[in-house]
């Protein structure tokens, strides 16, 4: 702010004076001063802004002002014989009619040294211009002064206080019959104070001017008026907060620093005034003339009005555009985080004002809607029908709505989503027609009635006409395929079920093997079903054992007889007229029966925990009536096992494990995890290189075995435990029994050259068995050409899909 | 090891900033923010929900992210400076005027108020000037809105002159160019859509109605911010004056055209806006448009259509889209063949709407001369006959004698008068001499009199004509008849959704069988259909024999017992598995099973003993249970393709069987409202139909 304390300066010099006595009046009466000195202050605010803005003016005017300094020098000494308080100086360098704002202001601006009574109302003694009296004869020829009349205004010298006092200290009684109160210095009456009349009074009473105490002023009979600093006094007079009498409000001051004998012999500083007190600044100078050169070159332009021409322009070219952006346009590149606000869906047909009638809404959507959350709304207004355009009503959400749209536009964060316009079967994974998945079992054909219990297992023979079954009545039977009718029966037990029944593959014999608790019957069936030939077969194929085991008595190693494991015997020639062939009897109760392709040899399995694990897998061979306990130690409780169809690898199944042992070299090939709790059954690919497994948590799970030792894929479609599963012997079919009461049928399709992944198509749920006593479906079997199934449930039937 | 990572400094957390971080960062108090914001198209970005969480450093979730980039570019604006000055000289004004100072804030309100021009935030936004016609649909509904509200101490009334001037423009552009290509007739108010240099642009224009809401004083009225409608309004104006400009410039017009103030405020509209060419040439045009009286050619069209027969509207119908003779000649070539997709499974390829045309918008109206009676409003109507063609437009010029009118209502050469009022028969003139009476009965006669050969069309009559393309049919438009329905012409109708201009039957063949059955449920509750009943069952009693038939065919020859038990239960598995699906029955249901199949045989057997045709014994024994067989058999079908994409469902992955499970949502939804469309229409036309008989 070094310029404007630079005009500051300079002010001092450009003031205007109309007259430098009165000048010097002003400046010598500290009265005025004192007087001004509270409005001026206010009044500064607003000349050192317009300072601001006179800046230029001010710089302007200063090349000439440097010319004029000699007339100044007069000027400045009275600057110096002024106080050095800056305030005072400033102050005086405004011209009065800035000082003052009221209507004195406008008298002092036009005052004119021929009006010498004017100036006396200023209050300024000047006895030798300001006579204040004239001289008049008396009666007796001596000269009377006649004073003029004193107007009493705040700016009179006269501050003492006035006596109102007239008559002296005499009682105002005295003047109790006269009209007036004492004289006054013309010797003129002074009139009494009007006494006020009753109403006067009451009036006065009634509003009540300010400080009016109601008595009246002893000395002067007027009205006792007191101020509030008055009425403060005597407040504290009357509550004794009174000063003591020592008290004196204005105590004399103490000199300490300055006064007699106080005086300092040294000024604070020694040093000589520097010189750059005296000299203008060179730099503030530099400065100046380098906005002087640029508003010569016109770089800095003054500040000037705009005119009204301007403001027209301006307004025409804010109004109207008058020229075209556009005529050069380049393209921007499309950006990611550019997305330009979407644009509102053009309206349907129940915006129209007539739509058809069908898009009206009847009662009860129109009360839906009305009832209905205004957000929850999927239409912000109901369609409606008007015959006439001139019946149209004003759209009373109209401004809302544009208003909703603008604070869409900028305050709805905006996302860039690819929407899916596609037909969603699209979506769905490509599957084989389900003409290629053909045939299926999708329907029950027929109906095996009889068992009494359940049906524990089911079995069809090789030549795929005959099923048979076994369940808990100790019972097994032999049923027509097709119809269902029972041909052929036998009891081989009364108190124990009938576990497996399971033909023995192989179409030169008609066998069929049933377990019923720890004995395995070979039963050639009788009846409808018996052919001389085949039967003549079928005892050379059970009898060749006798001959051989006779023969050749199993011996040790070190030479003694074995205790055998198992017995094979002839049973009583009751059974044997009855079909009975041979009997085996193992040590525990065996669960799983599973022939060998060829048909010679088969392996039991005693899940049992009473049994050994030694002994709880064990391979029969039907020609030798011999019986192996290939496994000294299982890992395990044995559950299942299954020869492979094409090499000499054996499956084992575990609770948990499945293991693949090569028999010819006797050591494990590979070990599966499946990830099953509990297996409950296993069936492998006809192909020898998939294996199903069925597991009591309710997982299917299929293993590829060229991949891995985890399944290739898991099923669980099943709410309840899975009890067996099968594959189809020929057809790419699978269907898994569970105790949910339903076979599932899938479409599980092996390439032989192992490059394809297997497909596996669900294709049908066969419901129809009832669930009793949780217990559903225990066995599902195929039929060895068609696609055809048969499976014992829980509920004593037998059902054929087909 | 290099230095450990601070959390927060690079990657997503950067690349977005909340709204208080971008106020502070810009210096700025949130209502500038939002003007610049405005301005300059930025709004708030939606990061992934991860990240949000670590954008913003507090606790409590902020809701409105902004892209940093965005707010740097911000930074750059000089508006930004603007709006600070602007700050600080309103901070000065308000002192001054605390002060009492009226000329001091009067004067720098007047001399030092920065005047903020919008000119580069439109090229920077816009940088191409089909970028601006994209983005045009907002602009005019807004502007349109403001040049329709009367004036409020939040809405200057020299905004709402300026919004009806830029209106007026860029109408007469449109009348001028023939791009105005659809219009519809919406409770909210008329959609116009113009095509300039192939961007559609949408906007609505709200009715001449006091605009309600949105006041102060209404309800609701604090719901509106006007300040953020002006700061919009701003912009709008700034784009649509540029627009103008280029369009005006382009066709051959001086911009700004010369605006009549006085005649503006009578309500001249359109005719308040004095278009001038930029050389003689295009002034001739201009001219040659205006006046047309010179126009002997289609005066004479105008006369012969008159000379015909007023009983034949259909004839006049089709002659009068190809009666210009020009026209006649060049719209064979022009005009594209319709193609008819025979097999309704093939692709539809899309064909561009016989609106899209510029050459059926300049003449579509062109022979006409139209008089708007009183009520019509007259404003829309007079810019969409202007639009497509007509040049001369009369108007009832009692109530203000504004320019522009083409002619007065007993004018000789008006076609078409539009009509909005009720039908109303003349009232016999009165008995007595009373001359005033006779005045007013002169006047009613004047109102309600029919000159002959005028056409008297009701206002939906332009809309339609202009949608479609072609003129309408008058008759159907005519005082007081029952308007056809009035329906959009941007909606293009998917498969599988309700078209209410196809009729029920033709809409969707085996959606319609399966409606008809509902029918006959609905039917059953309150009065019955005989025909349709009639129908159904005759069609089902075919399908059996039909059957019947096959049946035959395949059981010669083969062994009966087998092959006709087989054949049952194949016939019976659909009714057996049904109940079998819903579970719960008892184990008997079986043997019912095996009980009908064999009556079934017995019954052939019967029949083949007495000689008769079995089938019709059949057919009479089922004839009771049919409808509910057919149902069943239905509904089979339906399970089991139900049950065959359960199948394939079951092969997807859990994702995609999520996004095909809305999908499958969202289309039944589309169709459930497609449904109850039909139901709806279905019941009004047995309604219309019983109301008939």
């Amino acid at each position: 702010m070094v310029s404007q304390r630079a005009g500051q300066k300079r002010k001092v010099v450009e003031v205007p004076r109309p007259d430098p006595e009165e000048e010097e009046d002003v400046l010598e009466n500290g009265d005025i001063d004192d007087a001004f000195e509270e409005e001026g202050e206010s009044e500064d605010d607003i000349s050192e802004e317009d300072d601001d803005e006179d800046d230029f003016d001010g710089i302007a005017s200063q090349d000439e002002g440097e010319e004029l300094d000699s007339d100044e020098i007069p000027s400045s000494d009275e600057e110096a014989a002024k106080p050095v308080n800056g305030k005072s100086g400033k102050r005086a360098t405004t011209p009065p009619h800035q000082l003052m704002g009221s209507e004195t202001a406008v008298e002092v601006a036009t005052l004119s040294p021929e009006t010498p009574v004017r100036r006396l109302e200023y209050g300024l003694e000047k006895p030798e211009i300001n006579v204040s009296y004239r001289i008049a004869e008396d009666a007796n020829g001596n000269p009377r002064y006649i004073y003029n009349e004193i107007e009493p205004n705040y700016d009179s010298d006269d501050s003492a206080p006035e006596t109102t006092n007239t008559i002296g200290n005499i009682p105002l009684s005295y003047y109790d019959e006269f009209p007036h109160i004492g004289y006054d210095i013309n010797g003129r009456r002074i009139a009494r104070p009007a006494k006020g009349e009753a109403l006067d009074s009451l009036l006065d009473s009634i509003d009540i001017p300010e400080g009016w105490t109601g008595l009246t002023d002893p000395s002067t009979g007027k009205p006792l008026q007191l101020s509030s600093e008055e009425l403060e006094v005597l407040k504290k007079l009357t509550r004794n907060e009174a000063p003591g009498d020592g008290y004196d409000p204005y105590p004399d001051m103490v000199e300490y620093f300055t006064g007699k004998g106080m005086e300092m012999t040294m000024p604070l500083s020694a040093a000589p005034e520097p010189k750059r007190r005296f000299v203008p600044s060179m730099h503030e100078h530099k400065r100046v003339m380098k906005m002087v050169k640029a508003i010569k070159e016109g770089r800095i332009k003054p500040f000037r009005e705009r005119t009204e021409e301007d403001r027209e322009r301006e307004e025409q070219q804010q109004e109207y555009a008058s020229y075209d952006i556009w005529s050069n346009e380049v393209p921007r590149p499309d950006h990611v985080m550019n997305i330009p606000a979407p644009k509102l869906p053009p309206p349907g047909y129940e915006e129209s004002y007539h739509p058809p009638p069908e898009y009206l809404p009847d009662k009860r959507e129109r009360e839906e809607w009305e009832k209905q959350d205004e957000e929850d709304r999927d239409t912000a207004f109901l369609p409606e029908d008007h015959s006439a355009l001139r019946k149209v009503p004003g759209y009373a959400k109209f401004v809302m709505e544009k208003f909703e749209r603008c604070l869409d536009l900028y305050l709805a964060p905006r996302v860039r989503r690819s929407k899916l316009n596609i037909d969603p079967e699209s979506l769905l994974p490509k599957l084989p027609d389900p003409n290629e998945l053909r045939p299926f079992p999708s329907f029950c054909a027929a109906i095996y009635r009889g068992h009494e219990g359940r049906v524990r297992s089911v079995a069809i023979d090789p030549e795929g006409r005959y099923a048979a079954s076994g369940g808990d009545d100790g019972t097994v039977r032999v049923w027509e395929l097709l119809t269902g009718r029972q041909l052929w029966r036998i009891r081989l037990a009364s108190d124990e079920a009938v576990n497996v029944v399971s033909w023995r593959p192989g179409h030169d014999a008609c066998i069929l093997a049933a377990c019923c608790g720890e004995t395995v019957y070979f039963i050639l069936p009788q009846g409808e079903l018996s052919n001389p030939e085949l039967e003549s077969q079928s005892r050379e194929v059970l009898d060749a054992g006798f001959g051989h085991a006779a023969s050749n008595p199993s011996k040790t190693a070190d030479g003694k007889d074995k205790t055998p494991s198992a017995a094979w015997s002839r049973p009583p020639t009751s059974q044997q007229d009855r079909g009975i062939l041979l009997t085996l009897t193992l040590r525990s109760t065996a669960k799983t029966l599973v022939w060998h392709r060829r048909g010679d040899y088969f392996s039991t399995v005693c899940p049992g925990t009473s049994t050994h694990t030694s002994t709880a897998i064990a391979i029969h061979t039907l020609s030798k009536h011999q019986t192996q306990h290939p496994f000294k130690k299982l890992k395990g409780l044995a559950q299942s096992v299954s020869f492979h169809p094409t090499k000499p690898h054996f499956f084992v199944a575990t609770r948990q494990r499945i293991r693949i042992y090569d028999l010819q070299q006797q050591k494990l090939e590979k070990e599966l995890q499946p990830g099953a709790r509990w297996i409950s059954s296993l069936s492998l690919h006809p192909l020898g290189s998939n294996l199903l497994v069925s597991s009591y948590d309710k997982r299917l799970l299929w293993h590829d075995l060229d991949l891995g030792s985890t399944p290739y894929k898991t099923l669980r479609y099943h709410s309840k435990a899975i009890r067996a599963v099968k594959f189809h012997p020929t057809l790419p079919l699978f269907a898994d029994s569970s105790d949910d009461g339903t076979v599932q049928v899938f479409h599980g399709k092996v390439v032989g050259d192992g490059l394809e992944n297997a497909t596996v198509v669900p294709l049908k749920v066969l419901k129809g068995h009832k669930v009793r006593g949780e217990l559903g479906v225990l066995d599902v079997e195929w039929h060895p050409r068609e696609a055809w199934c048969v499976s014992a449930g829980a509920d004593g039937t037998i059902r054929l899909w087909m | 090891m290099g230095r450990i990572k601070k959390k927060g400094t690079s990657g997503a957390t950067n690349n977005y900033l909340t709204r208080s971080q971008a106020v502070r960062k810009l210096q700025l108090p949130l209502g500038d923010f939002r003007r610049l914001c405005i301005f300059k198209g930025v709004y708030p970005r939606d990061p992934s929900s991860r990240s949000k969480k670590r954008i913003s450093k507090s606790a409590t979730p902020s809701t409105t992210f902004y892209y940093a980039k965005d707010i740097q570019y911000l930074l750059h604006e000089p508006l930004l400076a603007q709006l600070r000055e602007k700050k600080a000289l309103e901070k000065k004004i308000a002192k001054a005027l605390g002060r009492g100072d009226l000329t001091d804030a009067s004067r720098w309100e007047r001399e030092h108020m920065p005047r903020m021009r919008l000119d580069h935030i439109v090229k920077e936004r816009y940088p191409t000037f089909v970028d601006a016609l994209r983005d045009l649909d907002d602009a005019l509904s807004m502007l349109y809105l403001f040049a329709s509200i009367p004036s409020t101490p939040d809405v200057p009334p020299s905004l709402i002159a300026r919004c009806h001037r830029l209106t007026l423009e860029w109408e007469h552009y449109l009348i001028r160019s023939n791009t105005l290509r659809k219009s519809f007739l919406s409770i909210k108010g008329i959609y116009y859509q113009a095509t300039i240099q192939g961007q559609d642009i949408l906007w609505l224009v709200p009715y001449k109605f006091v605009m309600g809401a949105g006041r102060t004083g209404d309800a609701g009225g604090d719901l509106v911010d006007w300040r953020i409608m002006r700061t919009f309004v701003e912009f709008y104006t700034t784009l649509l004056g540029f627009v103008n400009f280029r369009l005006f410039t382009a066709a051959g017009v001086v911009y700004p055209p010369k605006f009549d103030v006085e005649a503006g405020e009578k309500g001249a509209e359109l005719g308040a806006v004095k278009l001038e060419g930029r050389d003689a040439s295009e002034q001739e045009r201009i001219e040659s448009r205006e006046d047309v009286e010179g126009n002997e050619r289609a005066q004479a069209e105008a006369d012969r259509l008159l000379s015909l027969p007023a009983d034949e509207p259909s004839d006049e119908q089709s002659d009068a889209p190809n009666g210009d003779l020009t026209t006649t000649e060049d719209a064979p070539t022009q005009t594209l063949d319709e193609f008819q997709s025979v097999d309704p499974q093939a692709d539809t390829l899309l064909q561009p709407s016989p609106t899209a045309d510029a050459s059926v918008a300049s003449h579509l109206f062109e022979p006409f001369t139209f008089f708007l009676s009183r009520e019509t409003p007259r404003h829309p109507i007079e810019f969409l006959l202007k639009a497509f063609g007509c040049k001369r437009v009369g108007w009832d010029t009692t109530l203000g004698s504004d320019p522009g009118s083409y002619c007065s209502e007993d004018d000789a050469r008006i076609t078409h008068q539009i009509v909005d009022r009720p039908d109303l028969p003349l009232p016999s003139p009165p008995a007595t001499d009373d001359d005033e009476e006779a005045g007013a009965w002169e006047a009613r006669k004047k109102l309600l009199e029919r000159v002959p050969g005028r056409i008297y069309v009701q206002p939906q009559w332009v809309w339609d004509c202009v949608n479609a393309g072609v003129l309408q049919r008058p008759d159907l438009y005519a005082p007081g008849a029952t308007l056809p329905p009035h329906l959009s012409p941007w909606v293009k109708v998917k498969r599988g959704e309700y078209d209410p201009t196809v009729p029920l039957a033709e809409q969707n063949g085996a959606e319609v069988i399966e409606d008809d059955d509902e029918e006959i449920e609905e039917g059953s509750e309150g009065e019955e259909v005989d025909g349709v009943r009639g129908d159904e069952e005759a069609r089902e009693l075919e399908e059996e024999l039909v059957d019947d038939e096959e049946e035959e065919a395949d059981d010669g020859g083969m062994d009966i017992e087998l092959a006709g038990s087989d054949d049952d239960e194949e016939n019976e598995a659909p009714t057996k598995q049904a109940p079998d699906d819903w579970a719960g029955f008892s184990g008997d249901e079986e043997d019912a099973d095996v009980d009908d199949s064999a009556r079934q045989t017995q019954l052939e057997l019967e029949a083949e003993a007495l000689g008769r045709n079995a089938d019709e014994i059949a057919a009479a024994s089922k004839s009771s249970t049919s409808t509910e067989a057919k149902r069943a058999a239905r509904s089979r079908a339906e399970r089991e393709k139900q049950e065959e994409v359960e199948r394939r469902k079951g092969m997807m992955s859990r994702k995609k069987r999520k996004i095909f499970e809305k999908m499958e949502f969202s289309n039944a939804r589309r169709d459930e409202k497609a449904e109850g469309l039909r139901a709806k229409k279905r019941r009004i036309e047995k309604a219309a139909s019983s109301g008939a008989k």
